[in-house]
């Protein structure tokens, strides 16, 4: 009975040793979002909950839009389209992954981002278009988060605000064999939102596919990302 | 690929012209470079000075990867030239209507009103020109790429390991790249390049059938980075002409956003223009 137990505690132990020391799973490659979404929603398919304030710049940003006027949209300006909205493009990333980093790399005026892997958030970052990012592994889900977003940037194409104060929390899981990755992130901006929510999108990896040189200023204007 | 071996190149890596490199790299850290382009005392053909450009890393600093293989990590040009000949303050070797072109620009640029290149658009930099840059570049190294992200505007480089160049390839501003090692260099071919950028900062041209090889390896144990430029251009070029950069290893530098788009950095400060 003693040796089974030792047997049991080394199998155990070698289960624990493996899963500590298991490479992390592999989100390299290019992905392309599976559903192009509108207007964003919340995980519970609700609008998301904008206090008066900025429900009003909403409805600014959608009358504006209608009558063809979308100088509120910096990207339209090349501006970078800020977070988590390149993550809502149709236009795809690519994902180069290293121990300490995480690369994305938009196709959308070929704009990188970084995710710094076991770092804490610097707690007085300045104003970025796309805030500045660290990581973990958490099992099998990388988490971010992200903050020190530059306030001129929207949430997503219809045009949805955020203060310098969101603070941005994505959790990214591969499925279908590592060829899908799904991600669910929660916006917390007491500034803009009543309370903090949560929304989801899919990706699909296409292996093989290489991002095209994308200049936005060499682009026409009709042909840029807008709301 | 075949085309990697040019005649410039292996010219170039012979030890026969070992000393003239040598010399190079003298002049390169060394001696001001001419005043005026072509040494002619005009002070219309004034050409801007070079920039010390990188400091090495600080003390302390976690010592290069000797691995001459493994090129992750931020690497940051030492010096910046304007000019990107054969050797600081000489023009590439322009056929003469060309030449014509680059001293019409550097007047432009002397009278105040230089004409503007791809970079003052927030246009990717074209080659070779892009190399040339004071701002740092991340090397990001996976099993079948060389990924280049640029501080300077976000340029990006992928360098192709598992490919040759496709056959048809449509033109654009940093063209397609393809690598592969020879020993310990890394050399990257480069063609499919459009010609709405400028070799270098003072206005040399170059056409769509410019072709650039990039002889890349670590030296000084990992400390640096050296880079052999060849630059061949049937259409504008005399000949194919080659020059020398060395890029430190600078682990403790994080590149930042850089949005052209937003606020262009090298608008003239004081009357004199930075580098772009």
């Amino acid at each position: 009975m003693k040796a089974l137990r030792g047997v049991i505690s080394a199998a155990a132990l070698a289960g624990l040793t493996a899963t500590a020391l298991a490479a992390p799973p592999d989100f390299s490659g290019v992905w392309f979002l599976a559903s192009h979404q509108g207007a964003l929603k919340t995980s519970e398919g609700q609008a998301p909950p904008l206090n008066a304030a900025a429900q009003s710049v909403y409805d600014a940003h959608r009358a504006a839009a209608a009558k063809g006027d979308f100088s509120f949209d910096g990207a339209t300006r090349c501006l970078p389209p800020g977070l988590p909205r390149l993550m809502l493009m149709k236009e795809p990333f690519e994902i180069l992954q290293k121990p300490k980093t995480l690369y994305f790399v938009y196709q959308i005026n070929r704009l990188p981002r970084r995710v710094y892997l076991n770092e804490a958030l610097p707690t007085d970052v300045d104003p970025h278009y796309l805030g500045y990012s660290v990581g973990k592994w958490d099992g099998d889900a990388l988490v971010v988060d992200s903050a020190g977003f530059d306030d001129s940037t929207l949430l997503d194409n219809s045009g949805l605000p955020h203060s310098e104060a969101l603070h941005l929390t994505e959790r990214y899981e591969l499925s279908h064999n590592g060829k899908h990755l799904h991600l669910r992130f929660t916006i917390d901006d007491p500034k803009t939102y009543t309370h903090s929510w949560s929304a989801e999108a899919d990706y699909v990896k296409r292996p093989g596919y290489e991002i095209p040189e994308d200049v936005c200023a060499a682009t026409p204007e009709a042909k840029r990302p807008r709301s | 690929m075949a085309k990697a071996q040019s005649k410039a190149v292996k010219n170039y890596l012979k030890p026969s012209v070992m000393l003239s490199a040598v010399l190079l790299a003298a002049t390169a850290s060394g001696a001001p470079p001419p005043k005026t382009l072509h040494d002619s005392g005009d002070p219309t053909l004034a050409l801007t000075p070079g920039l010390r450009g990188a400091e090495k890393a600080p003390p302390g600093t976690p010592p290069g990867n000797p691995d001459p293989h493994d090129l992750n990590g931020v690497w940051w040009l030492s010096g910046y030239q304007y000019l990107l000949g054969p050797e600081p303050g000489v023009a590439p070797p322009l056929k003469p209507e060309y030449m014509a072109i680059l001293e019409r620009r550097i007047r432009a640029k002397n009278r105040g009103t230089p004409e503007a290149d791809a970079s003052t658009q927030c246009l990717p930099h074209g080659m070779p020109r892009i190399m040339e840059s004071p701002y740092p570049i991340e090397i990001v190294q996976t099993p079948e790429r060389i990924t280049l992200l640029h501080e300077v505007a976000h340029n990006l480089r992928r360098i192709w390991l598992n490919r040759d160049h496709p056959k048809h390839l449509t033109p654009t501003f940093l063209g397609d790249s393809v690598g592969h090692w020879e020993g310990d260099t890394l050399v990257v071919d480069t063609i499919g390049l459009n010609d709405r950028t400028f070799i270098d900062d003072e206005g040399s041209s170059h056409s769509t059938q410019e072709h650039v090889i990039e002889h890349i390896r670590k030296i000084d144990n990992g400390q640096n980075l050296e880079l052999i430029m060849t630059v061949e251009d049937p259409v504008t070029l005399e000949h194919p002409y080659s020059y020398r950069r060395i890029y430190h290893w600078r682990p403790d530098v994080r590149p930042q956003e850089y949005v052209c788009e937003e606020n262009n950095r090298n608008a003239p400060v004081n009357g004199v223009t930075v580098a772009k």
